[in-house]
């Protein structure tokens, strides 16, 4: 099989879904783009996490982006639907003294950007989530969050995609295996399925992105799996309507981790609470996180205090029926902010991955951003900090 | 009491109630088999559409069959009846 | 940590139906110590399946010949179990390693270490989803029997009974013995078809009056097998109150204009077994797939042997085969491990059984595999993942936009995703998703828990 297309995006998961939606509502309806992905569509990173819309208040560049996407989010659902999209909010419990002294501090990060947030107190509390514990001195209740089924998400946007522009295709089953060239740039995706003449690839491959770069002879990005542990209860059970997240899963998640993540044998992992509410009635129990290379096997121990945590905060999860646990990798870039956007080594060759825990949240605005350097429009959002180019050596 | 294979499986009496009305059961029952022996067979709304559903396999594995007992949301197939225990339909609280 | 909740045999054995009991039974007669793990509340698994307990059966259900092969298995496994055999009823195993089962049992969660593990959890019914089928008082053939047998309870006054395969008859004589007009027994097989079926019957002496008894109370209570016939669809409000049923071809596709309307207020459904191949696949040993043996079973060596060290696997699930062929393979994975321990005597006589009832059960089902046409009852608003509501339209376009794998269906429409772990719709999930009737359903992805369980019993889960 030989063909032509105009933009080819490699990989299916929820930023390359996104970046075919953006690139659909954007460019002309002749433009021909192809999305493939090795497995199914949505079938690896973004069938195995947690579908939290986050608006970070811990950094000032990230809470403009993440704030801009989830806004995104919610116009998605108007337009689309179909994706089991629940504004719950978020609260960020506070369990220990240092817990209390940061929630006046999220409260101003928050609102000196012009967003809501209450501060509330142990009653306040109780009366929001009667199914939570009695002894949490209290929380911080932000609105703006949401909860999404990621891999419905991403079908939802590939749909979208087609249903603006017909000449949009979507190819699960189909393995990129090598690239044809023309000087520096790009003439030909090589896939198992057959060669896609084109000038314009897209990199949404997460986990799997610097392999794609090995593939063009680039040096290697600096994005490593970060594994995480989940489960899942059965319907009608979940002990809570709002999405949970302990305050200390802010410096958990988001700092620049100080284990090297190339070291697979030494980082013992970690855990933060964040809890989801599902629409039909489970709950979600997250978070673990620890570098581990591709190795997706339980481990029993972070799980353990996965479900242990969870139960502190919601004692009904005790009683819960868990249907199922599994391991999904986060595509961790070396200094925990995602690429989005050209690589100029390579002209015609873009980069969208390396999202870690926010790839959900941050999926609107990468592919808007993407589909307008693509364009050669203004993007919505200062890019400059997300350039690819900063890795450059 | 009807729905019962007469002269099989008489045993204690217990009583429990389903939805507030009174159940009579025999012990040993599960809370599915007492249920449909007094014609009871829809024990839940679908969440997607309120449509009616029951018992499917009667052995555990399907998770049709679920109930609400005294809060905690059960398999009534594999849930054995016990005296005063109060019932209600499956699905959302 | 009591010491009641980690316990240790010379050899663990899952499921107490026919292959679990024999097996026991034999290890516990050669003084071995033999922990027992079943789901149910008694033994006899679903076959033999027996009321609870200090529950009187005066007036008894009438009995096929085999059922005498269950009550002395039952009466000598009883007796084992008074007699230092322990046997934890109620236990739902959630995950396993070679010489480990974790399980939950009266909501603790508790951990047997063996040194041999002899798996026999046996099987489950085949779903096949039709208009209807989730209409209340539309259930499984097993569920019937549980119903009936189990507990004594009169399903209801009108009885259509649909499905393929031997466990047709069974489900009609129980109802029948529970006083339950047979409106129908619809088998979809064609009448040459199960033709192939007839030399494995005729020739083995205990099957062979097993038929007769069986023919004899069909022909008594005037219910006629009807042959290449199913349910089309299931009708009511609130409770199923008619049935459409008509011929479908010698595929199993259902024929248009061959429809006729039949009152019922129960329907009895069943196409067949799959075998509970979880455990197995979780602790690492291969499987095979053989349509006529239900599908992905476990492979095992001439004694019931798997390839993973110290685990043996007997009866369904190393394909359907029904309970005589449990009994016969639990009592060889027995001897097998008896010659391992002890340096016993190897029983031929008990290895040719087992190979026997085998192979004429392989005789016997092949003439039953799933007929892929089936497949075509479902239509585009049939639910046909019943946990999340799934139809068979939104599976249909999860297929044609991620993917025709298990996996890419799961991930576009999240069926197969619900606490019945993809038991149910697993099956025909694929088919029903691709419109490929012959489509063979992808191996299943194991994951932990092997059953839903609290999550207390994971969190407090021995080590």
């Amino acid at each position: 099989m030989t063909e032509s297309a105009d933009i080819v995006v490699i990989g299916g998961g929820i930023i390359g879904s996104s970046v075919a939606y953006h690139l659909a509502k954007l460019l002309d309806i002749s433009t021909r783009i192809v999305v493939c992905d090795r497995g199914p569509m949505a079938g690896a990173t973004s069938a195995s996490c947690m579908g939290h819309l986050m608006v970070t208040p811990d950094n000032a560049q990230e809470y403009a982006l993440t704030k801009t996407s989830v806004d995104l989010w919610h116009g998605l659902h108007e337009d689309l639907g179909g994706f089991d999209y629940n504004p719950t909010g978020a609260l960020y419990l506070a369990e220990t003294d240092e817990d209390q002294e940061m929630m006046p501090v999220l409260h101003k990060q928050f609102t000196e950007n012009g967003d809501k947030a209450d501060i509330l107190d142990k009653q306040q509390l109780r009366d929001l989530e009667p199914g939570l514990a009695d002894d949490i001195p209290g929380a911080l209740f932000y609105p703006g969050d949401g909860v999404v089924l990621p891999m419905l998400a991403a079908g939802a946007m590939l749909r979208g995609a087609q249903a603006r522009n017909p000449n949009v295709v979507v190819r699960p089953f189909c393995a990129v295996k090598g690239f044809e060239r023309h000087g520096d740039g790009i003439s030909a995706v090589v896939t198992e399925q057959g060669t896609i003449h084109t000038k314009t690839v897209v990199n949404a491959c997460g986990v799997w992105a610097p392999d794609i770069g090995d593939m063009l002879k680039q040096q290697r990005l600096p994005i490593y799996p970060r594994a995480g542990n989940l489960a899942i209860t059965g319907h009608h059970v979940s002990p809570i309507r709002t999405q949970l997240l302990e305050i200390s899963y802010l410096r958990f998640a988001h700092a620049a981790s100080e284990v090297d993540p190339t070291k697979t044998d030494a980082d013992a992992g970690g855990h933060a609470v964040n809890m989801q509410p599902q629409t039909n009635g489970g709950c979600l129990i997250g978070s673990t996180r620890q570098f581990r290379g591709h190795n997706k096997d339980l481990n029993r121990e972070l799980l353990r205090r996965s479900l242990q945590r969870a139960q502190r905060y919601a004692p009904g999860v005790a009683h819960a029926p868990i249907v199922r646990t599994w391991v999904g990798l986060r595509p961790y870039c070396i200094d925990n902010h995602p690429l989005i956007g050209p690589w100029e080594p390579v002209p015609g060759f873009w980069i969208a991955a390396g999202h870690e825990g926010l790839g959900i949240s941050m999926a609107p605005v990468t592919g808007l951003l993407i589909a307008q350097q693509i364009a050669g429009i203004a993007p919505s959002v200062n890019v400059t900090p997300y350039l690819p180019g900063r890795f450059l050596s | 009491m009807s729905g019962r294979i007469p002269g099989m499986a008489e045993r204690e009496l217990v009583e429990f109630t389903f939805e507030g009305e009174k159940v009579s059961a025999w012990e040993g029952d599960s809370i599915a088999m007492a249920l449909w022996a007094v014609g009871q067979t829809d024990l839940r709304n679908s969440s997607s559409n309120g449509a009616p559903r029951g018992v499917l396999c009667n052995m555990g594995i399907c998770y049709e069959c679920l109930v609400i007992v005294d809060g905690e949301t059960v398999r009534s197939c594999t849930t054995m009846v016990q005296p005063g225990i109060n019932v209600q339909r499956g699905g959302k609280r | 940590m009591s010491g009641d909740r980690v316990l240790e045999a010379d050899v663990g054995i899952v499921g107490a139906g026919p292959g679990g009991m024999a097996a026991a039974t034999k290890l516990a007669a050669a003084g071995l110590r033999v922990v027992v793990l079943d789901e149910g509340q008694r033994a006899g698994g679903q076959i033999y399946r027996q009321l609870p307990k200090g529950a009187t059966s005066q007036a008894a259900m009438p009995e096929p010949p085999s059922h005498d092969h269950g009550h002395d298995l039952i009466k000598e496994f009883e007796q084992h179990a008074e007699n230092g055999l322990q046997v934890i009823h109620g236990a739902t195993v959630w995950d396993a390693q070679p010489g480990l089962l974790w399980f939950e049992h009266d909501g603790e969660s508790r951990l047997l270490r063996c040194g041999h593990m002899v798996l026999a959890p046996g099987a489950y019914d085949r779903a096949i989803p039709f208009p209807g089928w989730d209409l209340p008082g539309v259930t499984t053939a097993g569920a019937l029997q549980v119903m009936t047998r189990g507990f004594g309870v009169v399903p209801g006054k009108r009885a259509l009974v649909v499905g393929s395969g031997p466990l047709l008859l069974p489900t009609v004589t129980s109802l029948l013995g529970a006083g339950v007009e047979v409106v129908a027994a619809l088998e979809a097989s064609s009448r040459w078809r199960a033709l192939r079926a007839l030399p494995a019957v005729a020739f083995h002496a205990a099957r062979r009056r097993e038929a007769m008894w069986y023919l004899k109370q069909l022909s008594r209570a005037r219910v006629k097998l009807q042959w290449g016939w199913t349910v089309f669809a299931c009708e009511g409000d609130g409770r199923v109150q008619r049935a459409i049923i008509g011929k479908v071809d010698g595929n199993g596709r259902p024929r248009k204009g061959t429809e006729r309307t039949i009152e019922c207020d129960v329907v009895g459904a069943g196409f067949g077994l799959v075998p509970s191949i979880e455990i197995g696949l979780r602790l690492g040993v291969p499987s095979q797939f053989i349509a006529s043996r239900g599908g992905h079973c476990l492979v095992v060596d001439a004694e019931q042997r798997t390839s993973v060290s110290t685990v043996f696997a007997v009866g369904e699930i190393c394909g359907i085969g029904g309970a005589e062929v449990a009994s016969a393979e639990g009592e060889l994975a027995a001897v097998a491990i008896l010659r391992e321990l002890r340096g016993a005597e190897m029983q031929p006589a008990v290895a040719a059984r087992a190979r026997l009832e085998r192979k004429a059960a392989d005789a016997m089902l092949s003439a039953f595999a799933p007929l892929p046409g089936l497949h075509e009852l479902a239509r585009p608003d049939t639910i046909v993942c019943r946990c999340e509501d799934v139809t068979r339209l939104r599976a249909g376009q999860a297929a044609a936009m991620h993917g025709k794998t298990m996996r890419a269906i799961k991930v576009g429409c999240r069926a197969g995703m619900g606490p019945c772990q993809a038991r149910i719709c697993g099956p025909s999930l694929q088919a029903m998703a691709t419109g490929d009737n012959e489509c063979q359903m992808d191996l299943p992805v194991v994951q932990v828990p092997l059953k839903p369980v609290r999550s207390e019993t994971i969190l407090n889960a021995p080590e």
